[in-house]
């Protein structure tokens, strides 16, 4: 364990709910030392989600691979004992809301007055600085806002609803790591700390960013395309074979569109002139999807997936989460693993994700319980 | 924020080899100061001809998407599969601290670029091979794109309405994952690499990382369900509209998130506490999401009676998450975006100026924001290859006319 990237660095996290302890199972995973700070009082609020705190899922997996620490930030002593922790820490990650971490005299102004290089990661869901910094938010709220969801539906949807998903929090956490993994190299460099003050939202529309040039260039305010492209056709997700199944696929070449038309027995309806050529098929997109899921239809979304992989031709199936297990591929990466806990027992988490050479990653270790590690 | 000019990554050098699946990589690392080259063939990269365009004119130097994903590099020409442009490469390596490149499996060692040759000319180089399926594996030569990835990520079979067709996501959201997962890598392998280290290899792919940064809590909710007893519903039904309603108001739309019993309350003091509302189950976040449709049919009448913003603001005095939906226009007039801005001016030589979306960081002590705009095919050929390189202009011309560069 002593040769993981990150041995000797430590990190307090005063984080809660999907982005501050993501990035801190991810430099926990990479082997810093991760301290989670939290409290009966007042917990991570993802353990209060559910009728037991140690064991919901969404907490037990984004806080693998770090210690917990049982302190009431709202006493004297425990912001005394916190800055203690400070005092001997290299990062501080957070993402209280707006103007908590201020109020307990521990945002980054006054935790560098006691320790002048620490690396303050801080993310709120609108980043500091304007009329709306101190709103609270969650994941699917700052999708809305940055303009994402507004574009996540199809043309006919009465609005937008976007999925089940937190976003674009992961992907918040995987960048403040990249941050706090620069600024520690750049440290190391120059012996200078910094604060990295991040916004939510903008991570969102950074998952966009030619859709906001779209307007700012072209004065266009950008509409949503559903499941179509403009450069592809067939592209879509086609309703298969069984009870809310599906595959989709994407035809990007002509030289792809004859691999397909192959695949599926070539129907006499692939030879028609108005499916030659890709713009033709651009321009009878509707008629050309409908025959696509009439083959579709008649196959399960795994043999869709197969045959037209086989053929050269982009197919994925739908897949829920029972579905990755048999996935070959992911199987090969190691791409799941089992983690025993405590109290939840062994269960299935994403595995880690990094393919560095002649790296050896220590494994990954079940989250806290609440004050484990006191 | 910053008045400083060095970002945290300025002492390293990129070339950039990448096409969509590494664009936000190599992105990010440009954003904190790395110098990076982007690297395409004489033609052009593909990615160049991404519609839509500025202005609506199809052009290579018009891609909106080039435009915003390639920011901040250099860019050179250079043909990897002609024998001069191969030496010029590995001169560029020698001087080079990462590469990242996204071709198939197997191309960069069919031309002898593969890490065990460039680690020979330079030990100390960090390489990341990012591809659709991964390096090796049973689906290694297997076919992405973005709707395809989006589906295997574990997360379209959620997306939309439960009663209608899944929905894609927007932009590049799969890539973009790998795309930082590899800069995580990347990073790492510099940091050990300053202890004392040695280069790396690294090897992400699509296939692997998409779900981590979409919905890693998807599989932990499925395996924590599969017990014996009583099962709840599986994660996978498409439950956004009932887990995160949205609702009309006077001009749009809001969505709330509300989790607690207290943010319910709160949410029915900023609708005018009617009694309608005060239904003592209807504070439980399981209880709405079962009875969704219901609900979603009372409360129509008491949130089209304000605007997005009274909602989004007496959310916060009441101390209920709400949120506009905003289209792209209300996110960037927005005094939030402004207040930190988000946008910085560009200034490009064939679209002209516009208002460009910077990192979603602001840095205290080092730079971190967009400099300089996509190159041109081309731009910086002659800085490169005759002022670092030492070439002549005349050697220039011959490698033109030899379509080398």
């Amino acid at each position: 364990m002593s040769d993981a990237p990150l041995h000797g660095i430590r990190v307090i996290s005063f984080g809660t709910g999907g982005v501050v302890p993501d990035f801190g199972k991810i430099m926990g995973e990479l082997g810093a030392d991760v301290i989670k700070v939290e409290c009966k009082e007042n917990p991570d609020f993802m353990r209060t989600i559910g009728a037991d705190p140690d064991n919901i899922a969404g907490f037990n997996e984004s806080n693998r691979s770090k210690r917990d620490f049982g302190l009431n930030l709202k006493t004297e002593k425990g912001q005394e004992i916190a800055k203690r922790l400070i005092k001997i820490a290299d990062i501080v990650g957070e993402n209280l809301r707006g103007g908590v971490m201020k109020s307990l005299n521990m945002d980054y102004e006054s935790v560098r007055k006691i320790k002048p290089d620490i690396i303050y990661i801080s993310s709120n869901g609108y980043g500091s600085g304007g009329p709306f910094s101190e709103y609270q938010a969650y994941g699917p709220m700052l999708s809305a806002f940055s303009g994402l969801l507004s574009l996540w539906c199809h043309p006919t949807d009465p609005y937008p609803v976007g999925a089940n998903v937190p976003l674009p929090d992961h992907y918040a956490s995987k960048m403040l790591v990249v941050a706090a993994l620069a600024a520690l190299d750049y440290r190391r460099r120059t012996g200078k700390g910094q604060l990295v003050d991040m916004s939510q939202v903008e991570m969102a529309a950074n998952m966009i960013g030619e859709y906001c040039l779209e307007y700012t260039i072209n004065e266009r305010v950008p509409q949503p395309v559903g499941n179509r492209s403009p450069y592809a056709a067939p592209y879509n997700a086609y309703r298969c074979k069984g009870n809310d199944q599906w595959c989709a696929i994407s035809v990007l070449t002509d030289a792809e569109w004859e691999c397909f038309c192959q695949a599926i027995g070539s129907p006499h309806w692939t030879k028609e002139a108005k499916f030659a050529d890709l713009p033709s098929r651009l321009k009878h997109v509707d008629e050309l999807d409908k025959h696509v899921e009439e083959w579709t239809l008649q196959h399960e979304p795994r043999e869709v997936m197969i045959v037209l992989q086989n053929a050269g031709v982009a197919a994925g199936v739908l897949y829920r989460p029972a579905e990755i297990l048999d996935d070959p591929q992911l199987r090969w990466v190691n791409a799941i693993v089992e983690v025993d806990h405590p109290v939840a027992g062994k269960r299935l988490y994403p595995g880690i994700p990094f393919h560095i050479s002649d790296v050896t990653l220590p494994p990954s270790r079940p989250a806290p319980i609440l004050g484990q590690h006191t | 924020m910053s008045e400083h000019q060095e970002g945290a990554l300025s002492v390293y050098r990129v070339l950039d080899l990448t096409d969509q699946k590494g664009a936000f990589c190599t992105k990010m690392l440009a954003d904190l100061g790395a110098d990076v080259i982007k690297i395409e063939r004489p033609e052009g990269d593909a990615t160049r001809s991404i519609p839509p365009f500025a202005g609506d004119v199809p052009h290579i130097e018009r891609s909106l998407y080039f435009l915003f994903r390639y920011a901040n590099r250099r860019g050179v020409t250079l043909n990897l599969e002609t024998a001069d442009g191969k030496k010029i490469f590995e001169k560029l390596v020698k001087k080079a601290d990462v590469v990242v490149e996204t071709f198939p499996p197997g191309y960069m060692a069919g031309l002898g670029l593969d890490y065990p040759a460039l680690k020979k000319i330079n030990p100390g180089l960090v390489m990341a091979s990012i591809t659709e399926f991964g390096q090796t594996g049973p689906y290694k030569d297997w076919k992405g794109s973005d709707i395809v990835n989006y589906a295997m990520s574990n997360t379209m079979i959620t997306s939309g309405f439960g009663d209608g067709a899944p929905i894609n996501l927007p932009g590049t959201p799969s890539c973009d994952a790998a795309s930082i997962i590899a800069a995580i890598s990347i990073v790492t392998a510099l940091y050990m690499r300053g202890a004392g280290g040695q280069g790396r290899y690294i090897d992400t792919s699509v296939h692997e990382t998409s779900r981590l940064a979409l919905y890693p809590w998807m599989l932990p909710m499925y395996s924590y369900n599969v017990n014996p007893g009583m099962p709840p519903p599986p994660p996978e039904g498409r439950l956004g509209a009932m887990i995160y309603p949205v609702y009309p108001c006077k001009d749009g739309f809001i969505r709330v998130v509300a989790l607690t019993p207290r943010q319910w309350d709160g949410l029915v003091h900023v609708l005018g506490d009617p009694e309608v509302l005060k239904q003592p189950q209807w504070r439980e976040f399981y209880y709405r999401i079962g009875n969704a449709a219901d609900i979603y049919a009372v409360m129509l009448e008491f949130t089209t009676q304000f605007t997005m913003l009274e909602l989004f603001e007496k959310g916060h005095q009441e101390g209920v998450p709400i949120v506009p939906i905003y289209n792209i226009e209300g996110f960037t007039n927005s005094p939030q975006t402004e207040a930190r801005k988000f946008y910085s001016e560009m200034k490009h030589p064939v679209v002209g100026k516009f208002k460009y979306p910077g990192p979603p960081y602001k840095w205290s002590g080092t730079h971190c924001e967009a400099k300089r705009p996509a190159p041109t095919l081309g731009q910086h050929n002659e800085e490169i290859y005759c002022k670092e390189l030492g070439f002549s202009k005349q050697d220039l011309a011959a490698l033109r006319r030899a379509e080398v560069i």
